[in-house]
């Protein structure tokens, strides 16, 4: 390699896992965007800055969102990559694709682009990953032919997402796929015309394993759950108990509450003390199963740390019944944005502003009672302060 | 939503980006209007960046608005 024009980023091509350099030289054998990439990156690397400067630009005609504008610094050195816009494409729910869109989609891609994508990036939608300012309008239109649509940037609400949930898993509590659906085309407006103070994202897992990772990327995450008693098959039970698995051990020393008893023969749930953490179900899917009265926990306020610190997502509703046309939940979103649109500063996310105002003020605000579910984690303060006139009113 | 309000954003739009600052966050266009609801001047905004008088500008996180004639040329 002592040739090589990018001795750094080939360190990146050792060892035995899959390399994103090897995938960008490939792709710079078809595409001269995707070599001055490899160029650029390597004089990153060696300079220890970076060379992007962000854009401006934010979609195509009709959208202020979708497309995040991206421009080399060193458009001297690498002309190709003078404008390397990003494209945001709404994935469909779940991540279930056929093979023929895949290849409608990539078709388009490097015609317009530079062929390189991210499948997919952390908001849940599929990556383009550069493309010529000229290029934006033609590649949305052909991409539209194609069925597919643009996905939220900016101060807007981004690409709402959702786990496989009933498509394949059988655990699912609640249609992550078609609750996920429904508020994504109900609120087309809110992801292509950003109006918010910042980002609002909203995930759909269908149960407490939380597979989208809502609590630690969500401002507002829904997720299901059960009321009631865990579905218990003794028969299946006695099959676990005659297998590998160490019943006593594995599932009962390690239930977070400790409300799980094995005789040896009979395994009995205390359900008033389950947390629904999914621990037992996971390992004994053939015997336990999620209770019957099936609905979602709704938690607010997780974000990854920009200006402030991370935050996960904490309970605000701990049980809501989902069903089409979800109107109850629907409208606890629109009084939280509305508050939240009116109360937070630019570049405030939902959970710092509730943070910054406080509990109380916001259960009011939205209209929720203040429950013992809210409480985030025991030996902090629990308290909901009480409004003054509310005192006066349990004094007479 | 009044063609009044709409004017009087538009008219405000070009007296505060006289300055070196063109862009503004969507909030800030709100106070500007201490007095009127804050979901009409949303709609006053929305409706001349429809008509291109006004053009969004985004770093990718977050979203400004500013008058189409200062948009960056490439
Ligand atoms: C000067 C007198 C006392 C002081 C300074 C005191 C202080 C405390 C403190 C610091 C705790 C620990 C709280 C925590 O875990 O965060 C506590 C817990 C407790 N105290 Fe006292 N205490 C006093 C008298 C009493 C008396 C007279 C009783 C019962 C008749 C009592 C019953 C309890 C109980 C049951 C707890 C456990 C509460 C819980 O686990 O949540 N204390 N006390
Ligand atoms: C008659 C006097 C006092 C009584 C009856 C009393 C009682 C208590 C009780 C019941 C708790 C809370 C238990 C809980 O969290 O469940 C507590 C917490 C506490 N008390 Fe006292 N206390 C007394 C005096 C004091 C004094 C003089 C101090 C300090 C100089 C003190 C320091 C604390 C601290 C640090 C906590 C823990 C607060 C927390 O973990 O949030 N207490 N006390
Ligand atoms: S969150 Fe639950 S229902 Fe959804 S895919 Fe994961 S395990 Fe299945
Ligand atoms: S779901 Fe978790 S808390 Fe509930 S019984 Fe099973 S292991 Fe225990």
């Amino acid at each position: 390699m002592a040739n090589s024009k990018t001795p750094l980023l080939d360190e990146l091509e050792k060892g035995k896992w899959p390399s994103f350099v090897k995938d960008l030289k490939q792709a710079a054998e078809k595409n001269p965007m995707a070599e001055d990439l490899i160029g650029q990156l390597e004089l990153s690397y060696k300079e220890k800055i970076g060379h992007w400067k962000h854009g401006g630009i934010v979609g195509v005609k009709g959208y202020g969102a979708g497309v995040i504008g991206r421009y080399s610094d060193r458009p001297d050195l690498f002309p190709n990559v003078q404008a390397f816009h990003t494209m945001r494409v709404n994935h469909p729910t779940g991540w279930f694709y056929k093979t023929d869109a895949l290849r409608k989609l990539c078709d388009v891609w490097d015609k317009h682009g530079s062929g390189l994508t991210n499948m997919h990036g952390a908001t849940g939608d599929v990556i383009l990953l550069g493309m010529k300012t000229d290029q934006l309008q033609p590649c949305f239109d052909d991409l539209s032919e194609a069925g597919f649509d643009l996905g939220g940037s900016g101060s807007a609400l981004r690409t709402p997402s959702a786990c496989v949930g009933p498509g394949r898993c059988e655990w699912a509590c609640i249609d992550s796929l078609d609750v996920c659906y429904n508020l994504t085309m109900t609120y087309q407006g809110q992801m292509h015309r950003p109006m918010f103070p910042y980002k609002f994202k909203i995930k759909v897992s269908a149960c407490p394993n939380d597979c989208v990772a809502s609590i630690a990327r969500s401002d507002f995450s829904i997720i299901g759950t059960w009321k009631g008693s865990i579905r218990i098959d003794q028969k299946e039970v006695t099959a676990y108990a005659a297998s590998d698995l160490n019943i006593q051990q594995e599932v009962c020393d390690l239930c977070p509450t400790k409300c799980m008893d094995w005789d040896g023969k009979v395994l009995k749930i205390n359900d008033a003390d389950c947390n629904r953490c999914m621990h037992c179900i996971n390992l004994m899917p053939k015997a336990l199963r999620p209770g019957q009265e099936q609905g979602a926990t709704i938690l607010v306020g997780g974000k990854a740390p920009i200006v402030k610190g991370a935050l996960l997502s904490w309970v605000i509703v701990p049980f809501m019944k989902l069903e089409p046309p979800y109107t109850e939940l629907k409208d606890l979103i629109e009084r939280i944005q509305d508050w939240w649109d009116e109360h937070g500063k630019s570049r405030e996310r939902l959970g710092e502003l509730i943070n910054r105002l406080g509990m109380r003020v916001f259960l009011r605000a939205v209209g929720l009672p203040a429950v013992p579910q809210m409480v985030k984690a025991p030996r902090t303060n629990p308290y909901v302060f009480f409004w003054p006139e509310e005192i006066q009113k349990e004094v007479k | 939503m009044s063609d009044d309000l709409k004017t009087r954003v538009a008219e405000l739009f070009k007296e505060k980006s006289k300055g070196d600052k063109k862009m503004f966050y969507i909030r800030d266009v709100v106070r500007w209007f201490p007095g009127e609801d804050r979901h009409a001047v949303q709609t006053a905004v929305q409706s001349l960046l429809d008509e291109e008088v006004l053009q969004y500008w985004s770093s990718g996180s977050s979203t400004y608005v500013m008058l189409a004639e200062f948009f960056p040329k490439e």
